[in-house]
């Protein structure tokens, strides 16, 4: 492979002018120490969680942890990993003042419109879905995953009766069906797994 | 360090014309010091200022329930999930929601004006904090494309993004667009975040069963919510399902080995094009896949983008 083929990739192909600045060996040890922290603020995160993670990058990350959030660099970049599963809804029925019922889905394909906005909602579902077991899960894992998901379904409750002015309103988790191959080209499908997650009421204009 | 970095700095020390510390040195100040055009800076300020303009725009299609206090997610709860103090967001203050709408539309105007290029290292600040705030504040509305915003804003904070294609420079208060410094810190910055999304994204489908089998994609496009395009007669063609799930596993994981040689650079390049799209068109998240594509415009020299604008001009 000649040297030319393997030029790297430079920002730019023009050669600098006479006249361009260079910076002084002080200030190059300066920004040195800058990028070496910032890089170690964009590295450690993806290793120091979500689990699987390592315990060496999750003390590394301690004294960058001021930076990491202030600069929103606290990611996994699992996309799509470790595998593609099913996709979820939360589904309501709610009872409004006058007596009348409405039920939804969150998200909605049909009224949620640009689809950045459907994909805002659909990650309201996906991220409580995470921390909801199967309604088969053992009791203990059942009532300890509560403590986690039911502040947040609280919130979304809340939110559905002030945007609908409703009374009171019962929200389930639905997991969907994900076919494979076979199923789809046998035409074959199943129910979807449906979670209670509660009714929640308004109280005097507050929120659940 | 770059392979032609690499390979002069290699073929010093076999020639015994330099110690290994020193050419370490000299190949660092070289990577990231060498000054750089920031005509590619400027078209990523212009994407990334266009993309965040929609998303804000969509923000504010329902702003109460995303940062208002009686929205999705309460702040208090906000702050039970998050690290706090550390995620910070200017909507924790906002007690009314006029005072989250204003915010809101800084955010969005912030935006724009970056698109523009009109006081842009100000815009970038200011577009980069309501980015973080709107992020920080709606945890459970955000995913991929706020990530990858916040990495494209960073280097165009550092950088002088708005010394070409900008109505700064049309004023005349951006200088001569020149090669500098900061356009290469901040080019190469955004070129190894990259590498870092890219290699971490490929390593997280590696502990995954269905990206080994080669059914991953299969697993994407059956699923009913992202579906944009119906890909479901893919479930005839198991050897295509294979053959494009082990490529995108194979392309990310690579990513940051062959995007640096000129050789197999317009393959990363063209590969991401065509994963991102793919992703954008078939899943509907276009949004997500374009601030990718933004991000890759980074490995783009500005000769190309000067020899395409005589073309087309």
């Amino acid at each position: 492979m000649s040297n030319r083929s393997m030029t790297a990739s430079r920002p730019t192909s023009v050669p600098p002018p006479a006249s361009a600045r260079h910076w002084s060996a002080a200030a190059r040890l300066l920004a040195s120490l800058a990028i070496i922290v910032y890089l170690a603020a964009v590295t450690l995160p993806p290793l120091a969680g979500p689990p699987p993670a390592s315990e060496l990058a999750g003390r590394l990350m301690q004294p960058l942890r001021p930076l990491v959030g202030a600069l929103y660099l606290g990611h996994g970049y699992r996309f799509f990993a470790p595998d593609p599963g099913p996709g979820h809804s939360i589904r309501w029925k709610m009872q409004l003042t006058d007596g009348s019922e409405r039920s939804g889905s969150i998200p909605d394909r049909d009224a949620d419109r640009p689809r950045l906005l459907y994909h805002r909602r659909f990650m309201v579902a996906e991220k409580i879905a995470a921390l909801v077991p199967p309604p088969d899960a053992p009791e203990g894992v059942r009532l300890a995953a509560r403590r986690d998901w039911q502040p947040l379904i609280k919130g979304v409750a809340g939110n559905l009766l002030a945007a609908h002015d409703g009374v009171r309103v019962r929200l389930e988790m639905v997991e969907h069906f994900l076919p494979g191959p076979d199923d789809v080209v046998q035409n074959r499908t199943e129910p979807d797994v449906v979670t209670p997650l509660g009714t929640y009421a308004r109280l005097k204009g507050r929120a659940p | 360090m770059t392979a032609g970095t690499v390979d002069r700095a290699t073929a010093a020390l076999e020639q015994g014309q330099e110690p290994w510390g020193r050419a370490w040195v000299r190949s660092w100040n070289e990577f990231w010091f060498t000054p750089a055009d920031p005509l590619p800076l400027a078209v990523v300020r212009i994407c990334t200022g266009l993309l965040l303009a929609w998303s804000c725009l969509v923000w504010l299609r329902d702003v109460d329930a995303f940062f208002g206090p009686g929205g999705w997610l309460p702040a208090h709860e906000v702050w039970r999930m998050n690290d706090q103090p550390w995620q910070w967001s200017w909507y924790f203050a906002a007690s009314s929601p006029n005072a989250v709408r204003v915010l809101g539309g800084i955010t969005l105007a912030a935006a724009v004006l970056l698109t523009l290029g009109v006081a842009t290292r100000l815009s970038a600040v200011v577009a980069l904090a309501g980015l973080v705030s709107a992020a920080n504040r709606a945890s459970l509305n955000v995913f991929g494309l706020d990530d990858t915003l916040g990495l494209l804003l960073i280097p165009l904070v550092i950088g002088p993004a708005g010394a070409c294609l900008s109505v700064d420079r049309w004023l005349g208060l951006a200088g001569q667009g020149g090669p500098s410094v900061t356009a290469a810190v901040a080019l190469r910055l955004l070129q190894v975040q990259l590498c870092v999304v890219y290699f971490f994204s490929g390593c997280g489908k590696m502990f995954g069963a269905s990206w080994w089998e080669g059914t991953a994609i299969w697993g994407a496009v059956a699923n009913g919510h992202y579906r944009t395009l119906d890909l479901t007669g893919l479930a005839r063609h198991p050897l295509v399902t294979n053959a494009l799930t082990l490529g995108t596993l194979f392309w990310e994981v690579a990513y940051p080995a062959i995007v640096w040689p000129r050789l197999t650079r317009r393959l990363a390049l063209a590969m991401a094009v065509a994963v991102h799209l793919g992703i954008g068109l078939s899943m509907g998240m276009l949004e997500f896949g374009l601030a990718m594509i933004t991000a890759n415009l980074a490995f783009v020299p500005a000769a190309s983008w000067r020899s395409l604008a005589r073309r087309l001009l």
